[in-house]
């Protein structure tokens, strides 16, 4: 886990040293400059030291310094790769991973790539062909962002690093805050300033200076999916067998290990499987609350005895969060509306003194089929096509007539014959795309509402006739998981400088789950393969025996009710976006008012407006907290 | 030991071969027990009884050998079997062979039965994958019989694991035929070839999709040849584009077995990095392919293990590695692209093991494991 930065034009490194110096938080052990004064390029990486303590240094070199290597993440297999390179003649002066990307540059150029297991972003000059390549790993894990101008590269794992060095670039994209406020994330490969974007998950970029930048996609989540003719225990079988493997390779450190334990199934399987695989007694962590009434940490707390792990909660109480929300969401380098990041920082806080990483469960449900709305969304595509249009209508007349009724309101928007893409995002983002008119302001009101949906649309590709759970795992895939989940992952445990690996995110796994037809994920409560993958015994059981999944929910209505209604409240006097006419000030205190009556829980708009709100603030050098 | 076997009344002794795999349908067990029942037609007189299926009257027309094909009971699960064993049984029972060699373990209750009422001595083969998949059929057929025939030290392995009390259990591996014309076919572009159907993720096309970018790496005009056919194939599709790798493969799917042996002539090597599956699955018990290669004097690139530590020499007739990884596999595929000499040594060295691992070599030892039985049975 580190930061990385570099630039074509920084002969002096100037650039490169300032972007490092906002890395800080990321790798607080080391820091590292290649300035190659002739070409004008240079890297820098700043280092949290997990491998190879002592002689992890970056930016590091082949033998004969001709390519120079700065890398953020963890290549898991650098072990094996090591051993072959030896054998092929490679000598190598340090023990960590991001040597093995050199020496793999030498054998098989930007090629090399496929033969990482891991999370990263990375850069390579090198210096004989004149050629930096950046690349970032399949799911996009690690963040990297780019700026182009004039044939000349500028990039950082952060943006706030690009910016600290163009300043001018300071400048806040209306289309993307829309994005944001209808999605709670900034979609890649944008960013929410227009200069700079990110570079795709599972991308190579390639600069030389007569030739500038090319960018290509080197892998994607297989897109086609078919019915298995072997049992769902011979799947089990063969998907267990590489997530051991996943996790015996995340478990090597030369720091202590711990899991993040929530007490679902995908968590508690990781933790299985790391108990089984760990030579010491494994550290499990687990975040609860004092409000909300769901508390998760009684049933991490059962699983945890059954492993008999070493086992640690944290209470994230109200008084913590009216310190802890501003904080984080002013800091996440991009907004961040995922109401899960602030207990998600809390736990990494809470067990950094403990293990300086932790294995995570993260990914599971957009791989496995975890997300009820993949068999809701089916349902009602096939009830829709299997009732005679005039009885669908008369239905839909009867519900709408009904409308007062929230339940009948609820079931008169399902059957209504809106489009798979358009049902799945009201689903996931509460509608929040139908509520913009009456909150935007006059720098959102001009904006072109229909392109958030053409840009997801693109993103998603073609439906291509199949079931549409297949379609919407591969878009949640490629949109939701790296651009709220893994930032999320990424950026809370960064600030307390913890690392965490993700043990479902693993090439062969994600292969594996992509080859199945969905109805085999989504057999049963859905996440079938996960289930089946787990133990018997291990799950406390619930609801008279049986588990079934209930969305990880975070108290935010109470928390913004209690602790982080007066953050509200001078949010809505002097931040921002209202001060600037990005939201309407009278219409967002209508809903706060709703909201602190307890009439009507409006935190699905508020928190993204919470967050938007702090970042910004602090984007504008306020600091209202 | 097998030519002093006792002939009443001058007739060759009566042999009933049962099997759920038989030519005209593709696949190793197809082959053996088509190989095994012509050749051994000399010694013995051979009756076979396996499944209908299409084409196969005139196959069972050309082939000479005497088939009884077993039609229907495909509705139910498992019917299909249930009908072959019922029908086996009527068929020993009237015919009262002296030896019954079992292909495969789902006739194993019919060449049970036949034993236990006619005082038929029993020769059971085992492969591989269906031990890992009915272990407990497995064990009773290993147990049932008075003789095991193993087409690997693995597949010994398998058997043993199973905890049954097999008696006498034979390693006879695989064979191959003889090509007609095995003299090497212009390979450009640089062709890696894998032959085998496309319905078991063990087979490791996979890994080859994903090793794929790194051999192109380093011979940019390599191709991937892949024949055979499945309902894996779509995935595997899918994997390549994934990959971006779809210009450098070439599915051909099912082809006849002239067009096979011209691709056999045209590659530079061969490559079913086959793995071994996870609990409760076998994998590949032999790999004749891999002989087939061979005969044409073709290197092979396989697992280092399973049955393929049988099939190939490792540094002699090719390359075996670690089948889950994607980079060594890589390299080895690449050593055999670019170093035609080395090519060319494992290629000879192949063709070399591949003679003297003939059908004909194979008939000859599964013939005296039978006359064994005939002589133990008088």
């Amino acid at each position: 886990m580190c930061g990385i930065a570099g630039s074509t034009r920084d002969p002096g490194a100037e650039d490169v040293r300032a972007m490092c110096a906002t890395l800080r938080h990321r790798g607080p052990d080391d820091e590292g400059i290649h300035a190659d004064a002739r070409s004008g390029v240079s890297i820098g990486a700043r280092r949290l030291a997990i491998m190879d303590i002592d002689g992890g240094h970056q930016p590091l070199s082949n033998e004969d310094g001709t390519v120079w290597a700065a890398f953020n993440g963890e290549i898991y297999n650098h072990r094996k790769l090591r051993e072959d390179l030896r054998g092929r003649g490679h000598v190598f002066s340090t023990n960590g991973d991001t040597e093995v990307l050199v020496h793999l540059y030498e054998e098989y150029g930007e090629a090399m790539v496929h033969a990482l297991e891991g999370m990263f972003a990375f850069a390579l000059w090198d210096e004989r062909a004149r050629r930096l390549l950046l690349a970032r790993d399949r799911f996009g894990e690690k963040p990297l962002f780019v700026h182009e101008q004039g044939g000349e590269l500028l990039f950082a794992s952060e943006l706030s690093s690009l910016l600290q060095v163009r300043p001018q670039l300071r400048e806040l994209d209306p289309a993307a805050i829309d994005a944001f406020f209808v999605f709670a994330y900034v979609p890649g490969p944008g960013t929410i300033v227009p200069g700079v974007r990110q570079l795709p998950p599972g991308h190579l970029l390639s600069w030389e200076r007569d030739l500038g930048c090319s960018e290509r996609s080197w892998w994607s989540p297989p897109r086609r999916t078919l019915q298995r003719r072997d049992s769902l225990g011979s799947i089990a079988a063969e998907a267990r067998l590489l997530l051991e493997e996943s996790v015996r390779t995340r478990l090597v450190a030369d720091v202590p290990v711990g899991v993040f334990l929530s007490g679902g199934v995908d968590s508690t399987l990781v933790a299985s499987v790391a108990a089984q695989e760990s030579s010491t007694r494994l550290k499990t962590f687990t975040v609860g609350y004092d409000v909300g009434g769901v508390n998760e940490t009684e049933r991490a707390r059962i699983v945890a005895e059954r492993l008999q792990s070493e086992h640690h909660e944290v209470t994230l109480t109200q008084a913590d969060v009216a310190e802890r929300a501003p904080l984080v969401l002013s800091r996440m380098d991009q907004p961040l509306g995922d109401r899960a990041a602030l207990p998600l920082h809390a736990l990494s806080q809470f067990a950094r003194p403990r293990v300086t990483v932790a294995l995570g469960g993260e990914g599971a449900d957009e791989l496995f089929g975890g997300y009820p709305r993949y068999r809701w969304i089916e349902r009602a595509r096939r009830v829709q096509a299997a009732l005679p249009r005039p009885a669908l209508d008369s239905l839909g007349w009867a519900l709408r007539r009904s409308a007062g009724w929230a339940p009948a309101a609820r079931a008169s928007r399902r059957l209504a014959p809106t489009p798979v893409l358009e049902r799945n995002l009201d689903w996931v983002t509460s509608e929040r795309r139908h509520r913009r008119a009456a909150l935007y302001g006059p720098r959102l009101a001009q904006l072109d509402g229909a392109r958030v949906l053409g840009d997801l649309a693109e993103c998603a590709g073609d439906l291509d006739g199949g079931p549409a759970a297949r379609w919407l795992m591969h878009l949640d895939q490629r949109h939701y998981l790296p651009d709220d989940v893994l930032v999320k992952t990424d950026r809370a445990s960064m600030l307390v400088s913890l690392e965490i690996r993700t043990a479902f995110l693993h090439a062969g796994l994600a292969e594996l789950a992509g080859s199945l037809d969905t109805s085999v994920h989504l057999a049963g409560a859905g996440k079938a393969l996960v289930h089946e993958m787990l133990p018997p015994g291990l799950l406390p059981d619930r609801r008279g025996g049986s588990y079934r999944k209930t969305a990880f929910r975070v108290p935010a209505a109470e928390w913004l009710r209690g602790p982080l209604a007066p953050t509200l409240r001078r949010q809505l006097e002097r931040g921002v976006l209202y001060e600037e006419g990005y939201f309407d000030r009278q219409a967002v205190e209508r809903l706060v008012r709703e909201h602190a009556d307890a009439r009507c829980d409006h935190s699905d708009q508020l928190w993204p407006l919470l967050a938007l709100g702090l970042w910004a603030d602090r984007f504008h050098g306020l600091e209202l907290a | 030991m097998g030519s002093s076997s006792p002939r009443r009344g001058g007739r060759r002794p009566r042999l009933l071969i049962l099997t759920p795999d038989f030519p005209p349908a593709p696949g190793g067990i197809q082959v053996v027990a088509h190989r095994l029942a012509s050749g051994i037609d000399d010694a013995f007189e051979t009756t076979v009884v396996a499944p209908a299926s299409d084409g196969a009257a005139r196959f069972d027309a050309d082939s000479g050998v005497r088939t009884r094909r077993v039609r229907g009971g495909g509705a139910l699960r498992g019917g299909r079997n249930a009908r072959l064993n019922a029908v086996a049984l009527a068929r020993g029972l009237a015919l009262r062979p002296q030896v019954t060699l079992s292909m495969h373990i789902v006739t194993s209750p019919a060449a049970a039965a036949i034993a236990g009422a006619t005082g038929a001595r029993t020769v059971q083969y085992f492969h591989a994958e269906e031990i890992g998949a009915k272990p407990r059929l497995a064990a009773f057929a290993a147990e049932r019989a008075s003789a095991s025939i193993a087409v690997s030290e693995y597949t010994a392995g398998l058997v043993a694991a199973t905890g049954a009390r097999a008696r006498a259990v034979h390693v006879i591996g695989n064979g191959t035929d003889i090509p007609g014309d095995p003299s090497p076919l212009d390979d450009v572009p640089p062709t890696i070839l894998t032959v085998a159907r496309i319905e078991e993720r063990y087979k490791g096309h996979d890994t080859i999709v994903r090793a794929l970018p790194l051999v192109l790496a380093k011979v940019p005009d390599a191709q991937w040849v892949v024949i055979g056919d499945g309902s894996l194939r779509p995935g595997l599709e899918a994997l390549a584009a994934s990959y971006g790798v779809t210009q450098a493969i070439r599915f051909l799917g099912a082809v006849s077995d002239e067009e096979r042996n011209l691709w056999l002539r045209r590659a530079r090597l061969l490559a079913m990095p086959s793995r071994l599956p996870a609990a409760g699955q076998a994998g590949e018990g032999f790999g004749i392919v891999y002989l087939e290669a061979g005969a044409y004097g073709k290197p092979v690139v396989a697992g280092n293990v399973g049955g393929a530590l049988d099939a190939v020499r490792d540094g002699e007739t090719g390359l075996l590695v670690d089948p889950t990884d994607p980079l060594l596999v890589a390299e080895a595929i690449t050593r055999l692209l670019l170093g035609r000499e080395l090519a060319r040594a494992l290629g000879e060295a192949g063709r070399s093991y591949a003679l003297a691992h003939t059908w004909p070599h194979v008939v000859q030892r599964v013939q005296g494991v039978l006359l064994e039985q005939l002589d133990a049975r008088t």
